[in-house]
């Protein structure tokens, strides 16, 4: 019914359509809280991102059109998606507790505090650690750490990523051999992965490139949507 | 008003007009579940697809869409059944059926069905879950030179 090279077309337009109709409003939070917080650093970890996103994607792609076999390599993929999601949340929680904690009233109200606690003899232990997680993890300095981060996060569990999965197990269940299944499972999940891409470069691009006090605002807002992104993740890792 | 005030002016309402931008983002993104909320009240289930085949009338003919196993559950391989009465002439060997989420763009998920019986098409396909949690889906028959087909239903985690 479609050749080879208009699946490959509609495949990419799919993910051009759906990055911008459905990944903002999925991952845009995720994306925009980060680019706030990226001062002096605009394109290289937004393409880094980007980049460890899209290998996830295409070599899941693989995967299917190696097997064939689009509902056997979900279910067997599922609860490492969930964990994902649950950790990602967990991490943005982390992250916009960090933030909150260091704004001028909650950190003249958390002074208070500590001082209420030294003097009671805690070590306020917790408050460190969460502070170092996240200054490790999460307020890195290096550039290269985004790849990861998107070869982490492109297995967050996404019904869009799922139709073009359906697409590549499709594919594999009707090549030739396993060679040409893994291939063409590959190929799509990559021009679906590239076709996301400009609508989250672009979110990305737009909130880090502002500075001055919209930023400043922008920042502590980011705290507040982490916690409630965070939680949300959270939840939707457990219900499934 | 002079050069520098104007300017300052176009500055504030570009700032303004960004912030509302990615507070819209940020609302429609966090609660993708209120937005779609809003969406399913305006499209409700029309067809109890787990229960039995559904039969929606396009001009003279009737198309009856049936899924199984059932319930009808998502991440899973379903058959499609689809049957057109009166038998359409010429009759194609094939056609297509597009899965889809009311006011969510889910990609392109064509079903392609092939001929069983004179009317009758059937063929395999997975809807997938929306991690969001919603669970109404919409399935387009389309039928040759007679137009599309919509049937909106809920399905089971």
């Amino acid at each position: 019914m479609w050749s080879a090279d208009s699946v490959y077309a509609m495949i990419f337009i799919s993910g051009l359509l759906g990055g911008f109709g459905h990944c903002i409003g999925m991952c845009g939070p995720l994306v925009a809280t980060c680019s706030v917080r990226m001062t002096g650093r605009r394109l290289g970890p937004q393409v880094l991102y980007n980049l460890g996103r899209i290998t996830t994607y295409s070599v899941l792609g693989g995967v299917m059109g190696l097997t064939g076999s689009f509902a056997g390599v979900v279910k067997s993929i599922e609860r490492f998606q969930n964990i994902t999601l649950a950790l990602v949340g967990a991490l943005m929680v982390l992250m916009g507790l960090s933030t909150v904690s260091s704004m001028s009233f909650f950190r003249r109200a958390d002074d208070r505090s500590k001082t209420k606690r030294v003097q009671q003899g805690d070590s306020a232990c917790l408050s460190r650690v969460t502070s170092r997680i996240t200054n490790v993890v999460i307020e890195t300095k290096s550039v290269g750490a985004f790849f990861p981060a998107g070869l982490v996060l492109g297995f967050i569990p996404c019904g869009l990523l799922y139709t073009a999965l359906i697409a590549a197990a499709g594919a594999g269940a009707t090549s030739a051999n396993r060679a040409e299944g893994f291939l063409q499972g590959f190929l799509l999940l990559f021009l679906f992965g590239i076709g996301t891409a400009p609508a989250l470069l672009l979110l990305g691009g737009i909130v880090s490139r502002k500075s001055g006090w919209l930023r400043a605002r922008l920042y502590r807002a980011s705290a507040i949507m982490m916690l409630l992104v965070g939680v949300l993740y959270i939840y939707r890792a457990m219900r499934y | 008003m002079t050069n520098a005030a104007r300017t300052r002016r176009y500055a504030h309402a570009s700032h303004e007009t960004f912030a509302l931008v990615v507070l819209l983002f940020f609302v429609s993104a966090v609660c993708p579940e209120m937005v779609a909320g809003a969406a399913d009240q305006q499209v409700k289930a029309d067809c109890e697809i787990s229960k039995g085949p559904c039969t929606k009338k396009i001009g003279p003919l009737e198309v009856t869409l049936d899924i199984r196993p059932k319930p009808v559950s998502v991440m899973k391989e379903n058959s499609f059944m689809v049957r057109i009465m009166p038998v359409p002439h010429p009759l194609p060997e094939k056609i297509t059926i597009d899965l889809g989420m009311p006011g969510m763009f889910m990609g392109n998920n064509v079903v392609m069905l092939r001929k069983q019986a004179p009317g009758s098409y059937s063929g395999t396909g997975i809807i997938p879950r929306c991690p969001s949690g919603r669970r109404l889906w919409k399935v387009t028959v389309n039928v040759p030179e007679g137009g599309k087909v919509e049937y909106f239903f809920d399905v089971v985690r």
